[in-house]
């Protein structure tokens, strides 16, 4: 099972001296851990939400607006696809994550197969495309309509070659947020935050420009009924 | 004869049931598919029953009819040819096999665990726990929890839902898991027993059910899980209180408290249960190795069932129960238990402290034993306040109506 693992940033809890301490020290070693026992595909983190950008088509106008999909505090720093056994294994592989000591993790199940190329080069994972929901469910023809269009256009992404992969998450409310606090692993049903927005799936995209990638958003079917946010990714 | 089918149909139903679905989603990995099958089963049962006779072995005929319609249903969908295949590699696809014997018995034990993960929301836990192993309906379930059927169903769903999108595991946990994961059984199990017990609302038949399954559950775990002190300890603290359900509440529908209760209407056989289990569990140990929280838990309510109740055990009990715990309730019974071991002034001193606590200021039963306690050591104009403070905070109509009693006698007349 291939599970989404979301690194959400309480702003309130970050900066504090332990805190920077405990990511310095131990967020390298849990990168070789995993990726040595082969639960993790890839990951890496985003650039400063203030820089993302969340596009929208209305009536044939592309609107591009800043930040991210949703207004809150919390925010997402970074992520790392997770391939575990079961939901158990994704928290155990969770919580030894120094983020999940101070701030939380979420991790979402993939809806689906999810496609994992065979040579994944950290150098291409560039951007990150989120489709999101607005929360207002369109009529079951433009959903069925939807579906097809972002299979046409994800072949469309495809042949130009700057699809890394993605794909569609399963609903929010199958996903669980972890914390641990005191040495113990809490958990809660659902995304770590709760809004009327949340995510329909993700796309890392490779292109040689962050204009190419808002471009691709606005080409997403999605942009049309719901948003799409953009974000950057840096170097660890 | 029809009269005794049904009987048997009843009997199995509850002895049954949870065995069933348990094994309908090992063999079939669904949740939805397995319940209406089972449910299809009993109904066939009414119908074969009559017409053949009850068979030997109910629970196998039940199984095999159930485990035909699942066979059916799958070879009629779309995905079945799959399905199919994978159920044919099952080696224990069969019945009567050894093997197989030992895996329904753990079957019940997953559902369990898989139902009480701690990634599914509690209320939900609580719910699919009734649902899949006590087989109540979802319309019992969602009168017992006051909420509308189609919540009731919407919360078992998405449940469901949940376990099979994010693939929460069908298993016993692994050791390093499976402590803390039977913790997490058992506070669902004494949540299940105390909506029925506590009864703040809601109507009486479906509560009082609420208590008899979680006593049965607690009764299942304990004998699938022999080794776990704190589940025998947890059936023993229900079986305690569940033993004085018909002196609780007097003819008028007021509750009784402890020391006014009918001890001849109290359920001898259960107490008499309880106790032999916390014998088995051998001496109280204190330090690092010391006693969980249900076994103290229902060491005191042992204490509570003796023809006199031994306050100094009590306050050591709770003395225990605070090391491992800051829990203001703790302290609160604590506090009580030290008013009635003999030392009334260090008590009263106590609740004072906890009145002060924000935590607790809303708490009706911090202010109601500061009261008594007061009214005890004769201070009645102190002790009006707090009774009415506690009025004002009461959330359910019988401790309202007991704390107006109290009012009303120490005001010397009805209010």
């Amino acid at each position: 099972m291939k599970y989404l693992q979301l690194i959400c940033i309480d702003p309130q809890a970050a900066g504090t001296p332990e805190a920077a301490q405990a990511m310095a020290e131990h967020v390298e070693p849990w990168v070789r851990d995993k990726d040595a026992r082969g639960v993790r595909i890839l990951g890496k983190p985003l650039d400063d939400p203030a820089n993302a950008r969340t596009v929208r088509v209305r009536d044939g106008r592309t609107l591009i607006s800043d930040g991210p999909f949703a207004d809150t505090k919390e925010f997402i720093a970074g992520l790392d696809i997770l391939d575990c056994e079961s939901l158990d294994e994704a928290i155990e592989v969770a919580a030894e994550h120094p983020v999940s000591w101070f701030h939380a993790i979420e991790l979402r199940p993939f809806a689906g197969e999810l496609e994992i190329p065979a040579h994944l080069d950290d150098e291409r994972l560039r951007q990150l495309l989120i489709p999101c929901i607005d929360g207002i469910p369109e009529s079951d023809e433009v959903e069925q309509q939807l579906r097809l269009d972002i299979d046409a256009y994800r072949e469309l992404v495809d042949a130009r070659g700057v699809r890394v992969m993605g794909g569609p998450l399963a609903a929010a409310s199958t996903a669980t947020t972890v914390r641990v606090r005191d040495g113990k692993t809490l958990l809660s049903d659902g995304p770590f935050v709760e809004t009327k927005e949340f995510m329909a799936g993700i796309d890392i995209l490779s292109c040689e420009s962050f204009d190419e990638a808002l471009e691709l958003a606005g080409a997403h079917p999605l942009a049309r009924f719901h948003r799409v946010e953009v974000r950057r990714f840096v170097d660890l | 004869m029809n009269g005794t089918v049904e009987q048997a149909v009843q009997t199995a139903f509850a002895d049954e049931w949870g065995r069933i679905v348990a094994t309908l989603i090992r063999r079939t990995g669904n949740w939805d598919l397995a319940e209406e099958c089972a449910q299809e089963a009993f109904a066939q049962a009414l119908v074969s029953w009559r017409r053949d006779g009850v068979p030997a072995r109910p629970g196998a005929w039940l199984t095999t009819v159930a485990a035909n319609r699942a066979l059916d249903r799958i070879r009629r969908g779309a995905r079945g040819a799959q399905l199919l295949e994978q159920l044919a590699h099952d080696p224990l696809a069969g019945t009567g096999h050894d093997g197989e014997r030992e895996m329904i018995e753990d079957d019940r034990l997953r559902l369990m665990f898989t139902c009480c993960h701690p990634a599914l929301a509690l209320e939900a836990r609580v719910a699919l726990t009734l649902r899949t192993l006590t087989g109540l309906t979802t319309a019992e379930i969602a009168r017992a929890f006051l909420v509308s059927e189609q919540t009731m169903a919407k919360r078992l769903t998405r449940a469901r839902a949940k376990i099979a999108a994010a693939a929460i595991p069908y298993r016993v946990p692994p050791p390093e898991l499976l402590v803390e994961r039977t913790g997490g059984v058992l506070a669902v199990l004494y949540l299940l027993f105390n909506e029925g017990y506590l009864a703040s609302s809601g109507e009486q038949p479906i509560r009082a059910a609420l208590c008899a399954e979680a006593i049965r559950l607690a009764r299942l775990l304990c004998e699938l899980l022999p080794a776990d002190s704190e589940a025998s300890a947890l059936l023993a603290l229900m079986l305690l209180q569940h033993s004085r359900r018909d002196a609780r509440v007097d003819s008028a529908g007021e509750l009784v408290t402890l020391e006014h209760q009918d001890r001849g209407r109290w359920h001898r056989d259960e107490i008499a249960q309880a106790s032999a289990l916390l014998g088995a569990a051998g001496p109280l140990a204190g330090g690092p190795a010391r006693a969980g929280h249900y076994r103290l838990q229902a060491e005191i309510a042992l204490c509570h069932v003796q023809p006199r109740t031994d306050w100094v055990r009590v306050r050591d009990l709770y003395g225990l129960m605070l090391e491992a715990s800051d829990s203001p309730v703790v302290a609160l019974n604590h506090a009580v238990a030290v008013a009635m071991a003999g030392d009334l002034d260090a008590g009263i001193a106590l609740v004072g402290e906890l009145v002060q606590r924000d935590q607790l200021a809303s708490y009706h039963l911090v202010h109601a034993t500061h009261a008594d306690l007061l009214r005890r050591r004769g201070e009645l104009a102190a002790a009006l306040p707090a009774y009415q403070r506690a009025l004002e905070l009461a959330p359910s109509p019988a401790e309202r109506s007991l704390l107006r009693r109290r009012i009303s006698e120490l005001s010397g007349g009805p209010c």
